[in-house]
């Protein structure tokens, strides 16, 4: 078949024409089915490279950092508020980027640093303002609260079923953090029991025990399931 | 097959230095060969047919390796995975997949496709490796026997010194030749912002293009690049406006050296000579191109003139100052030396691989054979030639959406009276802007 717009002739292949987009079709011509020089449609990702975005955050990162202990530096001639921010932007970039950086990122390494590099900050706020709260209160508190997210989270990520056990489970867990908080509370700052910890302590403990339960009844979990299911 | 130390690593040829440097974000020197058979290609024979080649190839079949001055190659020790054709040839390869190997097999239904990095070889060298591959293939799918003529090697043999060697370094004349030379039009257009790479080949009877050639006493070669600068001064004149701005039209033409020097090498040898018209002075017939690219080419492609451009290229490679400068510095410097001049010179490139011929015993089983070049780091074109069984093929590869270079390509045919078959990769959904 000819091109009727360029009079070039079209191979077989050709649904229209290559040099001036004429469609290829005449109605006393029935052309041939056959297969197109290359495949349609199969067309290869870009990947932008993975040192490339790290490069990128960390730029971005590292820009506020650089500006903050700058002006610090020019207003108070020593390094004062700025070790704050420095800390806070690292900690960030510790919790949200630094997993990334590895093929698989995996929980039972990343959630205790992210929680430790939490404990040296608040050592750090504990040391610069003469506090005395940090080994009676932030320690534990955060300590205890590292251990449950990081088992939560590797328990999660390892099974392969019994996501409601291990999800009820947790919120029992935080129920009694909310205990453990007002209990270094009242060690720590010399306070008496006035029990506001039990207020969000029982529908967590409540919630935890339901999921539980329904995690044991197969009836229960179908049902949720059904009402539930996006 | 046990291989000779020797053949464990190998420096860059001189033309191949270049390459890995100005390897950017968005190109990678490829070029590539395929061959389309009568039947499906079996992908188990083709596995042991690759399997048995590479050996005899360690130059082609190899991988990129950075030293601390100089990159280098090294012979693959597992063949590469069969890869599945995307909706393009010449897919980017990224400087990770040059470390593995730096070059690919691909099949579609009845095609097997090498496309090939060029610091590994050029057309030459590739075609060699391409249809010794293609031989081996057809020798393990049908049990027959392909004798070792047209370019095959055997796969059998060990390879030889003589092939490996950088022939550059062997025949660089005392003397430089300049470099010196004016900037070409650049073709425009609007990228595709995908990655995807057009391709239109036309098909055209060879006799009567070689009837034509002679008919004005010049090669295929010389009329075919004839034909189309005159398709790009044409595209220029109507493009741009205002005559002030118009700028030489130049084609380069790669020159295989190895028939001028005698040398069977199959890393990269081969120099380029760039005929160009001025469309300042006016309009031009073919007949004057045609007489400028003779005389160009001939006055140019002769064994002193290209020994004096070796030695050009040389030079610097032998300067011990150079050298000694750390890899990283030098591909900065290299990197920023090829974009400000490397590809300027020209508007595009014209490789011409001439009649590809094969033995009787392959010619059977093979339907056509394809010879693609990815385009310019900063020019959208490259353009490239051959023939087989009669068919003269003409492919043009372009990253931009605009088929404006292939339109007035055609024009010039149809003027010539020259029948002409086009096909492409075209995407079905894409609008085409053509000057009309």
């Amino acid at each position: 078949m000819y091109c009727a717009n360029c009079g070039v002739k079209l191979a077989d292949t050709e649904k229209k024409c290559p040099l001036c987009g004429t469609e290829a079709y005449h109605p006393d011509i029935i052309r041939p089915e056959v297969n197109p020089l290359y495949p349609q449609d199969f067309i290869p990702k870009r990947e932008i490279s993975k040192t490339t975005i790290h490069i990128i955050l960390l730029t971005l990162f590292i820009t506020p950092i650089l500006v903050t202990l700058y002006c610090d530096l020019y207003i108070n001639r020593t390094v004062t508020w700025s070790a704050y921010v420095m800390f806070a932007i690292a900690l960030i970039y510790i919790i949200f980027v630094l997993p990334f950086w590895f093929k698989r990122p995996t929980p039972a390494v990343f959630v205790p640093i992210d929680f430790f590099s939490i404990i040296l900050l608040l050592h750090y706020v504990n040391y610069t303002t003469d506090g005395d709260w940090f080994l009676t209160f932030a320690f534990p508190v955060v300590t205890y609260l590292g251990l449950i997210v990081t088992a939560t989270t590797v328990l999660l990520y390892y099974l392969k079923k019994g996501y409601l056990y291990v999800i009820g489970g947790f919120f029992i867990a935080l129920g009694l953090f909310m205990d453990i908080i007002e209990l270094f509370i009242m060690i720590t700052f010399k306070l008496n029991f006035d029990g506001w910890s039990l207020i969000p302590m029982i529908p967590l403990v409540l919630f935890g025990l339901a999921l539980i339960a329904i995690s044991t009844s197969r009836a229960a979990r179908e049902a949720l399931a059904r009402k539930l299911h996006i | 097959m046990k291989i000779d130390r020797n053949f464990n690593w190998f420096k860059l040829d001189n033309a191949a230095k270049i390459y890995p440097a100005s390897h950017s974000k968005y190109w990678s020197n490829l070029f590539r060969l395929s061959a389309t058979l009568y039947e499906q290609v079996d992908l188990k024979v083709l596995e042991q047919a690759i399997k048995n080649t590479i050996p005899r190839f360690p130059s082609i079949a190899a991988r990129l390796s950075e030293g601390l001055f100089w990159y280098y190659l090294r012979p693959v020790s597992e063949p590469p995975a069969i890869m599945a054709e995307y909706s393009y040839p010449l897919a980017y390869m990224t400087k990770k997949e040059m470390k593995t190997c730096a070059f690919r097999v691909i099949v579609y239904r009845k095609r097997i496709a090498v496309e090939i990095f060029h610091a590994l070889t050029d057309g030459t060298g590739g075609m060699i490796f391409f249809k010794s591959l293609l031989a081996e293939y057809l020798e393990l799918k049908h049990k027959i026997e392909i004798p070792c003529t047209h370019g095959i090697l055997s796969r059998k043999e060990q390879p030889r010194h003589y092939e490996i060697e950088d022939s550059f370094l062997k025949n660089a004349a005392p003397v430089k030749e300049t470099r010196k030379d004016t900037d070409a039009w650049k073709i425009d257009g609007t990228p595709e912002e995908d990655g995807f790479l057009n391709i239109t080949n036309f098909q055209m009877s060879s006799d009567i293009i070689r009837d034509m050639a002679r008919a004005k006493k010049v090669s295929v070669n010389t009329f075919l690049t004839a034909v189309l600068m005159k398709a790009i001064l044409n595209l220029q004149f109507d493009l741009i406006q205002n005559p002030k701005k118009y700028k030489p039209v130049k084609v380069l033409i790669p020159i295989n050296l190895r028939p001028i020097f005698g040398s069977r090498t199959l890393r990269n040898f081969a120099l380029y000579t760039i005929p160009e018209i001025d469309p300042r002075l006016g309009d031009y017939s073919l007949d004057e191109i045609i007489n400028i690219v003779h005389h160009k080419v001939g006055t140019y492609a002769t064994k002193k003139n290209m020994a004096k451009m070796i030695e050009t290229n040389v030079a610097d490679e032998r300067q011990l100052a150079l050298r000694i400068v750390p890899l990283f510095i030098k591909n900065i410097v290299m990197k920023m030396v090829f974009n400000s001049v490397g590809e300027k010179k020209s508007c595009l490139s014209f490789s011409n691989l001439g009649e590809v011929r094969v033995p009787d015993e392959m010619m059977q089983y093979i339907d056509r054979i394809d010879f693609i070049l990815g385009p310019q780091a900063q020019a959208p074109y490259n353009c490239s030639a051959y023939s087989y069984r009669g068919i003269l093929n003409v492919t043009f590869s372009r990253d931009i959406k605009e088929a404006r270079l292939e339109n007035y390509f055609f024009r010039e045919l149809q003027r010539l009276g020259v029948e002409v078959t086009v096909q492409s990769n075209q995407r079905q959904e894409v609008e085409i802007d053509v000057l009309r």
